[in-house]
């Protein structure tokens, strides 16, 4: 019974297959395979054509025309399709009626100028308070801070660390808050909601109360007043923050800053990243590392990473509606503008003199590009910076 | 003599006793004064006096009780003896609260380091997409002036100094950290 309906089955499938393969490939014996593609045709690139590939078809498959391969598509080409609509997409409907005019895109080539972050990010709350829990976990863990192996034993560095530890409530780590991991509270390692200690500020100003020097040479105590107090690091937050002070580069330290030009005067001024026209005989690149020459002067230490553009903005022609003979005639040409990555390590633009008609500069971080580019060329750029 | 001398002295004693004084002499004075730092001296002949002298000293060579080290290496064995496994404290033990909530603060900290990775994934996927997009554009872009379609592309896609002596500038290796320098940028930076 099972095995009369299985046999019934097989039948039919091996039916279709036939049937199927028949109908794919009519030359070819073997209605599984088809691994015919043409040598050196002409769609192909010189490496697919030399080599000859396998391509399974798919038996049951009806649709044949649903699996695009492209050796596929390059053995059976249909004589009635013009055969460059296959490798090539179709070129714009504008542009396929004039043949002979001029080309409608100018191509341009634009440098996203940046200043890589100096500073590291501002840790985050949940961030500082799980390094101090990690801390208090770690001394715990560790055995006991030995002083009388690290210090001489009464010399000055070791009564200097004596009255600090004291400071410290006997706590050896300076980072850590009041928190002894062998006493009879070690099991009180966690710190209150609302607490302070796994603030960076706070860790900052008790590493350097710490690095002052509390005893003499002698090994006498230096009263408070007389006291040196360490060299305190510079702030996060510069000058030029403090100001605003937009074309300044030592501004938002922790943040990438882009350099922007304004062209063009009054109503009419356009932000945008410096760009200019590609010459015939010159790349990408060489066009990038020009323009940037020639708008914002020499004076910066830059380097145009790698040749390839990292984003691209177009600009649509403009055509004038179409005569009798179906014929439009080109009244503004469009532009195609590709952006490399340029990196500055020292030096600062300059716009004295330059060949672009540019009026100011502004080295701005990604959040503030938006409000200044104009909103298609955001639009265009937006995807090529980096997080912060 | 009474027993409670000690028996070097006791020696000392019986020997300036049963000698005449003015028989001394260098070599004699000598012998003498070895004859302090021995014990059994005054029964044995002055070839025997030595050898148990020297056994005396090998004695004390290996006898560790009498021998004085150095306190740094004191120090330093205390040292590991406070290292050793047996003084390290043990594992971390907490009880059930306190562990439910050194796990919950576990799973947040993974999911915050599996936020930022998968951000940062998402920006590069961006950041590739924007450039494929770019690369597309340029590949069907004819030009500059008499250019075939797509010599842009190709002189895009070269590789020449990549793998050179110098592809990347060296001042570009500037890691970042916490503070500033005092002159965050050089902007009096001159070719």
């Amino acid at each position: 019974m099972r095995s009369d309906e299985w046999s019934v089955h097989w039948d039919l499938l091996i039916q279709n297959w036939k049937a199927v393969g028949a109908q794919s490939s009519p030359q070819s014996s073997d209605p599984l395979m088809d691994l015919t593609p043409s040598k050196g045709s002409q769609l192909l690139c010189s490496q697919c054509a030399r080599s000859s590939r396998t391509i399974p078809r798919l038996p049951l498959s009806s649709a044949n025309t649903a699996w695009r391969y492209y050796a596929s598509e390059a053995t059976n080409p249909s004589p009635s399709e013009p055969s460059s609509s296959t490798t090539t997409p179709p070129p714009p409907p504008v542009t396929s009626n004039l043949p002979k005019s001029p080309n409608p895109y100018r191509i341009k080539s634009g440098v996203i100028l940046s200043r890589p972050p100096i500073l590291t990010r501002d840790p985050t709350p949940f961030e500082s308070a799980f390094y101090l829990y990690q801390k208090r976990l770690n001394e715990r863990l560790t055995a006991p801070f030995r002083r009388e192996f690290y210090y001489k034993p009464d010399s000055a560095a070791d009564l200097d660390f004596r009255i600090k530890l004291k400071e410290r409530h006997g706590v050896p780590a300076k980072d850590i808050g009041r928190y002894n991991p062998r006493g009879r509270m070690a099991w009180n390692d966690e710190v209150m909601i609302g607490s302070t200690t796994s603030s960076w500020e706070y860790m900052y100003e008790r590493l350097l109360k710490d690095a002052e020097v509390r005893v003499s040479e002698d090994g006498e105590p230096i009263p408070e007043e007389e006291r040196v107090p360490v060299e305190r690091p510079m702030p996060r937050r510069t000058e030029a923050d403090e100001k605003n002070d937009v074309r300044r580069l030592d501004r938002a330290l922790d943040k990438t800053l882009y350099l922007v030009v304004k062209k063009g005067e009054g109503e009419n001024a356009v932000w945008g990243f410096p760009e200019g026209p590609v010459l015939t005989e010159e790349a990408l690149h060489e066009t990038a590392a020009r323009v940037l020459a020639e708008s914002a002067g020499i004076n910066m230490n830059t380097w145009i990473v790698g040749r390839v553009p990292i984003a691209h903005h177009v600009i649509k022609p403009e055509f004038e509606p179409a005569d009798a003979n179906g014929e439009q005639r080109l009244v503004k040409r469009g532009e195609k503008i590709f952006f490399l990555k340029g990196r500055i390590m020292a030096g600062q633009a300059d716009l004295t003199d330059n060949k672009h008609g540019l009026t100011d500069f502004q080295w701005l971080t990604r959040d503030e590009l938006r409000k200044v580019l104009p909103y298609e060329y955001w639009w265009s750029v937006r995807n090529s910076f980096d997080l912060r | 003599m009474s027993t409670s001398l000690l028996p070097s002295f006791r020696g000392l004693a019986s020997r300036l006793l049963s000698r005449p004084f003015a028989f001394t002499s260098t070599l004699a004075l000598t012998q003498q004064c070895r004859a302090l730092s021995t014990t059994s001296s005054t029964q044995a002949p002055p070839g025997a006096q030595t050898k148990a002298e020297k056994k005396e000293r090998e004695k004390k060579k290996k006898g560790r009780g009498e021998q004085q080290r150095d306190p740094k290496i004191i120090n330093m064995l205390k040292h590991f003896a406070v290292l050793s496994p047996r003084r390290i404290p043990p594992p971390l033990r907490m009880g059930r609260n306190r562990y439910l909530r050194h796990w919950t603060i576990h799973r947040a900290w993974m999911l915050w380091l599996r936020k930022q990775r998968e951000e940062r994934e998402r920006n590069w996927m961006r950041q590739w997409q924007s450039m494929y997009a770019a690369c597309e554009e340029l590949r069907l872009t004819s030009g500059p002036g008499t250019r075939e379609e797509g010599y842009l592309y190709r002189v895009a896609m070269e590789k020449k100094g990549v793998y050179g002596l110098n592809p990347i500038p060296i001042e570009y290796a500037r890691p970042q950290v916490e503070t500033p320098p005092k002159q965050a940028w050089n902007h009096d930076w001159k070719r």
